[in-house]
């Protein structure tokens, strides 16, 4: 159902593997989910310092590229360390937004808040971000 | 005095363990499904073969564990795939298992948002394995 949906170029970025295979995953397991992938456009980077990965997620409407490495300007460079990445996943969606008022959502708005989680263009981008958790959320 | 690693006694150990520590069953109520975890062989670090260890987990209970066959680990529902040293390195906390996988040094196969949905059981588990005093074949 999914396939074609997500080119992983990044292939020597290990992560990218763990990216691909969630995206694929959620959207097969929770088919809603198309309709708000469908809807992305944008370049979203990740840069994991702590293990030196970085891959960009190029989102045309119903397909996303993973390449290695940060590709032109992206809209959302999300930094944070390998460990956190995985609780942005953790977010729980309610009434089709993310909720930050639960155990998942308070740390990672503490984390936002202590700067161990950048999310920049947020604020210039917050319904491509929207989506990207929407997406990327496995509750 | 410990166990050696990677033996049915270690396995009976670890077991042991996990069912004593007090925060477990709350933690892992919503896991089920067993996992594999599959040690690659290092010869030089008395790991002849590939070891293939069998854990059944149910909603905070803990069913057989067990040293087993490739078959019966591959029957799993999650199977996870290290060097011997990333297990070790794993078990003495000198490396997260969630960096291990995204870094490609443990390799998972089974259902990842559920894994991702139950992060917490898998990190109390792995926690655990570090616990209890181990002898490691490369140090004997």
């Amino acid at each position: 159902m999914t396939e074609g949906m997500v080119v992983n170029n990044a292939q020597d970025v290990p992560f990218s593997y763990i990216l691909a295979e969630l995206l694929e995953s959620n959207l097969e397991q929770k088919p809603h989910k198309l309709r708000t992938f469908n809807k992305i456009y944008g370049v979203v980077a990740i840069d994991l310092k702590d293990i030196e990965a970085i891959v960009t997620l190029i989102f045309s409407g119903g397909r996303v590229r993973i390449e290695q490495g940060i590709i032109g300007k992206p809209d959302i460079i999300i930094k944070t360390d390998s460990d956190k990445v995985i609780g942005l996943n953790s977010i729980t969606i309610k009434f089709g937004l993310p909720y930050y008022f639960d155990e998942a959502g308070m740390t990672v708005i503490r984390q936002i808040l202590s700067g161990e989680l950048k999310i920049e263009g947020m604020l210039l981008h917050p319904v491509i971000l929207t989506r990207l958790t929407k997406i990327m959320s496995v509750m | 005095m410990g166990v050696r690693a990677l033996t049915q006694e270690w396995m009976d150990a670890y077991k042991a363990a996990i069912q004593a520590d007090p925060e477990y069953k709350d933690i892992a109520k919503n896991w089920e499904g067993s996992v594999a975890l599959v040690v690659l062989p290092d010869p030089a670090k008395g790991i002849p073969e590939t070891v293939y260890l069998f854990q059944d987990y149910w909603h905070g209970d803990v069913g057989e564990f067990v040293v087993c066959d490739k078959d019966k680990a591959e029957s799993a529902k999650f199977v996870m795939t290290g060097e011997y040293a990333r297990w070790k390195q794993i078990a003495r906390k000198e490396l997260d298992a969630t960096k291990a996988l995204l870094q490609g040094k443990l390799k998972m196969k089974g259902d990842l948002p559920y894994v991702v949905r139950n992060i917490k059981t898998v990190n109390k588990v792995i926690d655990i394995l570090g616990a209890f005093e181990t002898i490691w074949p490369d140090e004997v």
